[in-house]
Formats: structure tokens, sequence, C-alpha cells
């Protein structure tokens, strides 16, 4: 991913894919016992529209968590997440997440805070599953200089 | 039967109710579970000896774990599911126990302080509002709730606004 010695707005950050499976959807509904049979009733989410059992919007949302968290390490906070799920996606998709910084901001003493978007894409269509925002709490000496201007 | 008029006000009779529920202690298992299911394989969220030298009492939670649990309890009885296998007591106050479909629909979260296994979970959830929409399928409903997430001292650990979609 990006040096975190230089970010500024417009910084790209590296893919991260996430490839799902059935067994996968099936133990994060058992872990959030997460009983909506559309995660693991095949013949239930056909007829409700859909090709195949559906990941989840949280386990959506757990691959964005740990995209940011991922590049974050000990050093860095996650502070906020938003994320929109624009499009379903079913188990055995691969699903890559990328961010861009959208803007840097002053934190507390010592810190800044920058704003990610970030966008979920299913590989077998590119499409668009996950839209997303990520304010992350990091050290000042990770930003390029002039990047607080 | 999809969602109605019907369906519509008896949603927004909950609007602005307050829920208050404990739901009970983050066991080490359940974290590690979950974070094992996300595919996390960060030391802070499997290894106790791991997170104590970091400074936390135990193994610490992925921060989306608090929303992403559905159900805190052993679960309703099969006879109090609703068709689409989701809980009609508990699971979206107000929605009939049967003919409509739940789908999440995004959520916006703060992360206030790190969630660590043994801690008691309180959570405060209030439906903000219902806003009727066309979709292919017909009439949904976007219902968004606000939960807040606090710990047994009452500091909040987690607020998040989740959107909901009923057809």
């Amino acid at each position: 991913m990006t040096s975190h010695q230089e970010l500024r707005t417009g910084s790209a950050l590296e893919a991260q894919t996430n490839q799902t499976s059935i067994t996968q959807v099936f133990r994060y509904s058992a872990a959030t016992w997460n009983t909506h049979r559309i995660h693991y009733d095949k013949d239930y989410a056909v007829k409700e529209g859909y090709p195949d059992v559906l990941v989840q919007s949280h386990l959506h949302g757990a691959f964005l968590t740990k995209y940011c968290t991922d590049w974050a390490g000990r050093d860095a906070r996650l502070v906020d997440l938003s994320l929109r799920v624009r499009r379903f996606a079913v188990a055995g998709e691969a699903l890559t997440t990328v961010g861009a910084v959208t803007s840097v901001r002053a934190g507390d003493e010592g810190r800044a805070l920058v704003d990610i978007e970030l966008i979920e894409t299913r590989e077998s269509d590119n499409e668009t599953c996950v839209e997303g925002t990520a304010t992350i709490d990091v050290p000042l000496t990770w930003l390029a200089e002039g990047a607080l201007s | 039967m999809a969602v109605d008029d019907a369906v519509r006000e008896a949603l927004e009779r909950e609007v602005g109710v307050e829920h208050e529920e404990v739901l009970g202690e983050v066991s080490a298992t359940l974290t590690r579970r979950y974070a094992a299911a996300v595919g996390e394989r960060d030391p802070l969220y499997h290894d106790a000896a791991y997170a104590q030298s970091l400074g936390y009492a135990n193994v610490v939670a992925p921060p989306n774990f608090l929303p992403g649990v559905i159900c805190w309890t052993e679960g309703a009885p099969y006879d109090r599911l609703r068709e689409d296998g989701t809980e009609a007591d508990t699971h979206l106050p107000g929605v009939p126990a049967k003919g409509v479909r739940v789908m999440g629909g995004g959520e916006e979260m703060h992360f206030t302080r790190p969630v660590v296994a043994g801690a008691l979970i309180t959570r405060r959830t209030v439906l903000l509002d219902v806003t009727p929409r066309d979709s292919r399928q017909g009439l949904m409903l976007v219902a968004r709730y606000a939960d807040h997430y606090l710990d047994d001292a009452g500091d909040e650990l987690l607020r998040s606004v989740r959107t909901v979609l009923l057809r």
C-alpha cells in the first residue's frame, strides 16, 4: 500500500481481495447468529431472485474494516466507517477493495485525520458492490510535506 | 404479502421509541470466531498474551464486531421466525412476523473505544425514520436505526446508524 510517510490527498492505497466462499458465508452467519435464509438456503435465495446465497452486508463491512485496519497497523486508529451496499455479491465471489485519500485534516496534537474513499467490486463483472468512506487517525509523520495545507 | 401501508404505519409507530437491552458478555471464543469467520489473522484478535502485551486485558474484537452480531441470545423458537428466517420478536420491532423480506443496506459506524473480551454490552436502539421508495420489486421501505453500544461502566464503545431495506 501507499507509503505511510507520504500521504496526501489523492494518495491511492493498495487493493485487497477477499475470496469469499459458501463456507465463509456460513461461518459468518454462525458466528453472528444470523438466521436469514438468504445466506445459507440457495433455493430460498433463488426464490428471492438471486443466483445463489448472498454475502452478508456486515461481512462486506468486515472486509472494509479489515482493509482499513490492515493499512492502519498499530500506529493509526480507525475512527469512522460508513458503507452503502449498492449491489449484492454471492458466495464464491472475489471481492476487491480499493481506497484513495480524499482529504487530510488536523487532528489532536501530533496527529491527523485522513479521510478515505472506499470501493469494493466483485471480480466476476467488475461491478461495484459497496461504496464507503473511512476516517483514520494517523501520526503527523505519515503525511507528505504540505499535505495539511 | 409484501410491505404495504399497514407495515409502514406499524414501523412509524416505532419511530423515536428507545429500546435498551443488555446483550451480555463478549466472550473470547465469540470474538475469536468472528475474527476467524472474516479471515482476520491479526494476533490482537486471537492471542490473549499478545493483546495483554499491548495493554489490553484480553483479546480485542474486530471494530465492526458489535453491529455484526445479529442475535445475542440463544435465538427464538422456530415458530417465531419469519419466512425468511429472521426473528419476529426481537429483530426489527414493529415489522410483522410474515411476508416482509429484510436486507441490510449499509451502516455508518463510529468506533469510540476498543471492545475487549469480557466486556458486558448494553445496546440502546431507536428507529430514526422510515422512508418509502419505489423499487423494481414494488414498494420498499428504508428504515434507519441508531444503535449505541455501551460497556458495563456506561461508556460508549461504538455508535452506528444502520439502514435496513424491507420489501
